[in-house]
């Protein structure tokens, strides 16, 4: 038995209300779908590529973390509405891989052993994020600060401090397993060799190379995870009840016993600490650490919630259509690559993307009250 | 019968104004009462006195025999009396058992939410202690390994809070469950309880802040304008709502500017004038002139010959 059956006792069907919603919220799958579908297309025709192959899945899901990971992190603020924005994760990402490579320089030349100096590293560049979560959490929770106001500050003082810590310099000379944690992957297959876990396999020879397929690069296992857990978080916990709840009328949330502050708070930290996740994994894919690492990424991530369906009035949103957010946007940009047209063109494709969303979304929501 | 609320002369004061004069009546179980009166006449600050808003400068309130006095409006409705004001309190983007159970989530039992905030802090912060005191070690000797092993404990402890909610899951169906029998109880019907809030009418979603309340042992409500954004039919179904919960026990103060309304529910009607109670009527045997009458002061009708306009429309005052 369904919990609809249950709800309706007269086994009534679900109005044209809620099949309405079902239809608008399904629509940026069937935009991921033909997006898909026209870069197939036009990289067949034009460059006589193929566009359709494993190495452009597994490009545009590495093109994609980064992107989904900020989202995820705005798609929790922006649930929990009332203005709410975090314009200081970006900064945060980049703080984190100042940080974690800060610490991990110092620890390879210390010729500390590779976990101990992995661990500490992204350990400490994901938890140093939650000073300034908690620092944003408080401003908009306690001090009431508007969410654009304080984390736009704190954002800018966050760069600050990592420019200051890393002198505005990349900060290199990164251990040389790091690599392979950022750039490897969890699976390979060699074909009639069968498969080897996070190395390629010990006796091939660098001619042997080229047949081996890289399966399930490491930083989208991580993001996978993380994703997972950022989903589970929002849609079963009473935790994530209680965002969509104070999105949707915050003071119907305080009269309740909503613990509103304390929420609030821990959301914001929450979604520092999967900038910091970021920063740690750009720093293992670029072995170094820079203060800028999340520079382009915030206005995309917020474009790929918007995209993904998340109102920016707060109380709703899903972690699934953030993540059909984040990939439209990857393969924008990955199809640009494939077709060796300019990057810059990404940045007005994305941007109509968005626009396209939020008037479908708007037509849906109109018919959905008419 | 013994009353369940007594108000005995509650008075409120805002500066020189005294917005209630010595205003004292008693509610039974099962009973509906109108509170009427013209704007400004005190009825919502005697609302606000019973509901915990504002504490009374003079009077006392007893309530199932007892002397109260309620702190604050949680005060109020954690001792059973419930007000419903016309915005409802509904968040409008979640379902319809989301809403009952609004800040009071039924979960899935495993831990509480101490135990596992105590459990997830030593999980997580006795490795991290660990590997930061291993790691400090190295570069400051015995002051870092005390403060690594520091920073990881207090570190674990904030994740431990972070983190303690992944164990506290929403139970949806027992909610959604829950729900259709608590609005099975009053005669509500609603015909799907998983779509939004939003998708109601403004009736069905008053339906659910009532079925709210009594699900969370309300042994009295007052409702302020319940009937006001509503079309005729739907008026019609919250009167009947209103009866149902009196004659389930729950007495009900309804405060309304709609004679017909009053007249369609209330038992007992009490009249606020400037402040004042200047009367109080059994509803079968008065009528809404003479209520009329009492709420503007009969004077002013003779002299100005005139009923405000607001009492001209329902087309029940005839003077």
């Amino acid at each position: 038995m369904t919990d609809t059956e249950l709800a309706t006792p007269s086994g009534s069907k679900k109005s044209r209300a809620e099949r309405l919603s079902t239809i608008r919220k399904a629509w940026p799958w069937f935009f991921l779908i033909l997006m898909v579908v026209v870069f197939a297309i036009i990289s067949k025709n034009a460059n006589n590529v193929n566009f359709l192959n494993y190495r452009s899945v597994q490009g545009i899901l590495v093109y994609a973390t980064q992107i989904l990971l900020i989202g995820l992190a705005e798609t929790i603020i922006i649930i929990s509405g009332n203005g709410g924005i975090d314009l200081s994760v970006h900064y945060s990402l980049g703080l984190a891989a100042v940080v974690a490579a800060f610490v991990m320089r110092a620890m390879f030349a210390a010729s500390l052993p590779p976990v101990l100096t992995i661990g500490t590293g992204f350990l400490a560049g994901i938890l140093i994020c939650i000073i300034p979560g908690w620092v944003n959490g408080t401003l908009v929770a306690k001090v009431k600060v508007p969410p654009f106001i304080s984390t736009l500050g704190m954002g800018y003082v966050v760069y600050g401090i990592a420019l200051l810590l890393s002198r505005g310099q990349a900060i290199a000379d990164q251990p040389d397993y790091l690599a392979q944690i950022g750039n490897g992957n969890l699976l390979y297959y060699w074909p009639k060799h069968g498969f080897t876990f996070f190395k390629v396999p010990a006796g091939a020879a660098p001619a042997d190379l080229q047949q081996i397929i890289p399966l399930i690069p490491n930083v989208v296992a991580i993001t996978l995870l993380v994703t997972i857990a950022v989903w589970f978080i929002l849609a079963k916990t009473q935790f994530g009840q209680h965002i969509y709840a104070i999105g949707g009328n915050i003071q119907a949330s305080i009269r309740s016993g909503i613990p509103v502050a304390s929420t609030l708070t821990r959301a914001y930290i929450l979604a520092a600490i999967l900038a910091g996740i970021a920063g740690v994994i750009w720093t293992a894919r670029f072995t170094s650490g820079a203060s800028n690492a999340g520079e382009p990424t915030l206005l995309f991530a917020i474009a790929a919630v918007v995209i993904g369906g998340t109102s920016m009035f707060g109380g709703e949103g899903s972690v699934v259509g953030t993540v059909i957010g984040a990939l439209i946007i990857a393969t924008i940009q990955y199809g640009l690559v494939v077709l060796g047209q300019q990057p810059y063109w990404q940045y007005v494709t994305v941007g109509v993307v968005v626009i396209i969303a939020v008037i479908v979304d708007q037509l849906g929501r109109a018919l959905e009250h008419s | 019968m013994e009353p369940i609320l007594r108000a005995v002369n509650l008075t409120k004061k805002f500066g020189g104004l005294v917005a209630v004069d010595n205003v004292s009546f008693d509610v039974s179980p099962g009973e509906v009462i109108g509170l009427v009166g013209d704007n400004g006449a005190g009825k919502s600050t005697f609302i606000k006195m019973i509901s915990g808003v504002y504490q009374p400068d003079g009077g006392e309130i007893f309530f199932n025999g007892k002397k109260v006095s309620f702190a604050d409006p949680r005060d109020a409705r954690d001792q059973g009396i419930e007000t419903i004001y016309q915005d409802l309190a509904l968040a409008e983007n979640l379902d319809v058992g989301a809403n009952i159970f609004l800040g009071r989530e039924l979960k899935k039992k495993f831990f509480s939410e101490f135990i596992s905030r105590i459990l997830f802090s030593a999980v997580l912060g006795l490795p991290l202690a660990v590997l930061f005191a291993w790691a400090a070690f190295h570069f400051f000797q015995w002051p870092g390994l005390l403060l690594g092993m520091l920073t990881g404990l207090g570190l674990g402890s904030v994740l431990g809070w972070l983190f303690a909610c992944v164990t506290q899951l929403v139970d949806r169906r027992k909610m959604a469950g829950e729900s259709a029998g608590a609005l099975k109880r009053l005669d509500i019907e609603i015909p799907s309880l998983t779509q939004q809030v939003r998708n109601l009418s403004g009736g069905q979603r008053q339906s659910v802040a009532i079925a709210r309340s009594i699900y969370w042992n309300a042994r009295m409500m007052i409702m302020d304008e319940p009937t006001a954004a509503l079309g005729v039919s739907e008026q019609r179904k919250v009167l009947t709502l209103v009866r149902t919960l009196a004659s389930q026990g729950v007495p009900v103060i309804i405060i309304s500017h709609n004679m017909q309304d009053v007249f369609a529910v209330a038992d007992r009607i009490v009249i606020l004038r400037r402040g004042k109670k200047v009367g109080e009527q059994i509803a079968a045997k008065t009528t809404p002139d003479k209520i009329v009458s009492l709420m503007v002061g009969a004077e002013t009708v003779h002299k100005m010959g005139v009923i405000p306009r607001a009492l001209e429309n329902n087309g029940s005052a005839k003077v």
